[in-house]
């Protein structure tokens, strides 16, 4: 029951089970939870039986299947998959459906993986709590009345129900790790250039990145070493060579130096958060880790700076859903082009999408160009010096990734700013274009989900791996499943 | 938390103005309102509603207002950021590779019409 990637992929190879029972359990948990959830937007039920069988006849044929061989994956709705509905949870793409797959997809297919469905998210993925999909929220498994966390919080709360074990989400400010901490799972942001983007549906292009989520570390590690290395059609992929992620989950952690910012403890933090955290870190002490106090100095401006800068990506990015080759479309009477632009955007996008794309245009627009954007490129440099800094002392930072547990549903809609002050903790990674995993550690009283924050430096995953796994083992949240799972 | 301005920088820090309020911007913080709201709208192709505009132009000020934060550092000598790409990627070959075909392009589009893209008339 509950098997994780790892164990799903295994006893698939060995013949233990088939992908079709293992596919089959996933869709019937779908069925049973998914109308509490709103989770997956859609599922894929006759492809992802036709994928599992497929699977199945390799294997009958002597061949061996794939790392991720029938394990149920879903995949956030700005991943373009062939032939399935890909929204990115707006209106304007409702019924859109991707004439390619995404790289990231062909490599899931190529490893046996079985795409089930796709999974629920903010629209654009712009939002903290999944309250601006156009498609109604997705549900917290720990507290249907709580935020799974945003913007990939249908890939989340997939996993947390164990709806499938694993899911990608996109991470362009914190949208895996936040939504992973608020539903005690597990959620990677990699190296940018890490992952292809190619047939990601673009928010800001320069922070985007996809990522896994899993029930726990060495099932996000698998997922990551099939996505990860070098794609000719996407130019900022790196040709790095991927290194054996899952192996470096189980290595000893002996001697790292592990850093803690004073800026990631400050104010604003809920106080059970802090602690669990503080908890977690003098554990990894106890391990053999070296606690060091670091400073990243600039911390505080990295809200101000992201809002401008991946609102001036997505005003641009934005500007090709126009009614034109796919999407929703209004034409007025007698209007000409430019009524119809109008229009179909005023009608296909929601309040929070409007609210970026105006930010973002004002930024760039004439006159106010080098006082926002060129200003916040500035700060943004800075923040990447804050971390190059602290990685001359330490091997790891160490952080909550959220600075609180999941809030009620409706909580903080009327109030964009405390929204995006949510994202306070995953920002400056996002900015510096390392790589950070999110991992449970203990909940609160009220039995709510927190997550340890772990960034390192550029392409050293492995190292963020070792820490975060060595951590699980020894985990209080370790194996704890929501309540509405027993029922 | 607390939206608008921040009074005081922490000092001490790099590239943080030690002088309380000393404001680094290039220029008078901008007026948001429906005004300015309807004309960066129109930049951005949105037609926004009187009531839409007047909703957004208070979020935006509160939003603008919080970015004015950026202004208490001194950031003359700091080169900026566009991307974090850690390597140039190496070029692909320049060799042909198969495309959409031209059905499938067209297949999602809300309006076709002589085997291609429909648009309203924008030339007079």
């Amino acid at each position: 029951m509950h098997q994780g990637v790892t164990e799903v992929a295994a006893s698939v190879q060995r013949g233990e089970t088939t992908a079709e029972a293992s596919t089959e359990a996933a869709l019937a948990r779908i069925a049973q939870f998914n109308p509490r959830l709103n989770a997956l937007l859609y599922v894929a039920r006759d492809r992802a039986l036709d994928q599992a069988r497929a699977v199945d006849a390799k294997r009958a044929r002597g061949e061996q299947p794939g790392r991720l061989a029938g394990v149920p994956i879903a995949i956030k709705d700005a991943i373009c998959t062939r032939g399935m509905p890909s929204t990115a949870g707006s209106k304007i793409l409702a019924g859109y459906v991707p004439p390619y797959d995404a790289t990231v997809i062909e490599r899931l297919r190529a490893a046996d993986a079985i795409i089930i469905g796709k999974a629920n998210m903010d629209e654009f993925a712009m939002g903290s709590s999944n309250e601006n999909s156009a498609f109604g929220a997705a549900k917290n498994p720990w507290d249907l009345t709580r935020t799974p966390g945003g913007s990939s919080g249908g890939s989340a709360a997939s996993v947390a129900a164990r709806l499938t074990p694993c899911a990608l989400g996109s991470d362009t400010g914190g949208s895996i790790r936040q939504p992973a901490a608020l539903t005690g799972t597990v959620g990677i942001k990699p190296t940018y250039g890490r992952v292809p983007r190619y047939g990601l549906i673009a928010f800001a292009s320069s922070l985007d990145q996809i990522g896994p989520m899993a029930t726990d570390v060495r099932g996000a590690a698998r997922v990551l070493s099939v996505i990860a290395g070098r794609d000719p059609r996407d130019s900022t992929s790196l040709d790095a060579p991927v290194d054996d992620f899952e192996a470096a989950c189980g290595r000893s952690i002996k001697g790292l130096r592990i850093g803690v910012p004073d800026e990631y403890f400050a104010e604003g933090l809920d106080g059970e958060v802090g602690a669990s955290v503080r908890a977690a870190i003098g554990e990894l002490e106890k391990e053999g880790c070296v606690v060091v106090p670091v400073r990243l100095p600039h911390t505080r401006f990295a809200v101000a700076t992201y809002y401008v800068l991946a609102n001036a990506e997505a005003s641009s990015n934005l500007a090709r859903f126009d009614g034109v080759r796919y999407g929703l479309r209004v034409d007025e009477p007698g209007g000409d082009l430019r009524t119809m632009y109008g229009a179909t955007r005023d009608a296909g996008f929601g309040p929070e999408v409007k609210r970026r794309i105006l930010l973002g245009t004002f930024v760039l627009s004439a006159g106010y160009f080098d006082a926002y954007y060129l200003k916040a490129q500035k700060l943004r440099t800075l923040v990447r010096r804050d971390f190059e800094d602290a990685f001359r002392d330490v091997d790891i930072v160490c952080s909550p990734t959220s600075p609180t547990p999941a809030f009620r549903l409706g909580e903080r809609v009327d109030d964009p700013l405390a929204m995006y002050l949510s994202d306070v903790y995953t920002l400056p990674a996002s900015l510096a274009g390392i790589p950070a995993i999110s991992v449970p550690c203990a909940p609160t009283a009220a039995g709510l989900p927190v997550g340890l924050q772990l960034m390192a430096p550029a392409l050293h995953e492995t190292t963020m791996l070792r820490v975060a796994a060595a951590w699980e083992a020894r985990a209080p949240a370790r194996g704890a499943l929501p309540e509405m799972l027993a029922g | 938390m607390t939206a608008g301005r921040v009074a005081e920088a922490k000092p001490g820090a790099r590239g943080v103005a030690a002088t309380a309020g000393l404001a680094f911007l290039s220029m008078a913080a901008p007026k948001v309102d429906r005004a300015l709201v309807l004309r960066v709208a129109k930049l951005a192709c949105l037609s926004l509603s009187d009531i839409e505009a007047d909703h957004l132009a208070g979020d935006l000020a509160r939003i603008v207002g919080y970015v004015e934060q950026l202004d208490l550092l001194d950031t003359r000598d700091v080169a900026p950021t566009a991307h974090v790409q850690l390597e140039r990627a190496p070029w692909r070959e320049d060799e042909p590779t198969p495309g959409l075909s031209h059905d499938d392009a067209l297949a999602q589009a809300p309006r076709t019409e002589r085997d291609g893209f429909a648009v309203p008339a924008f030339v007079e």
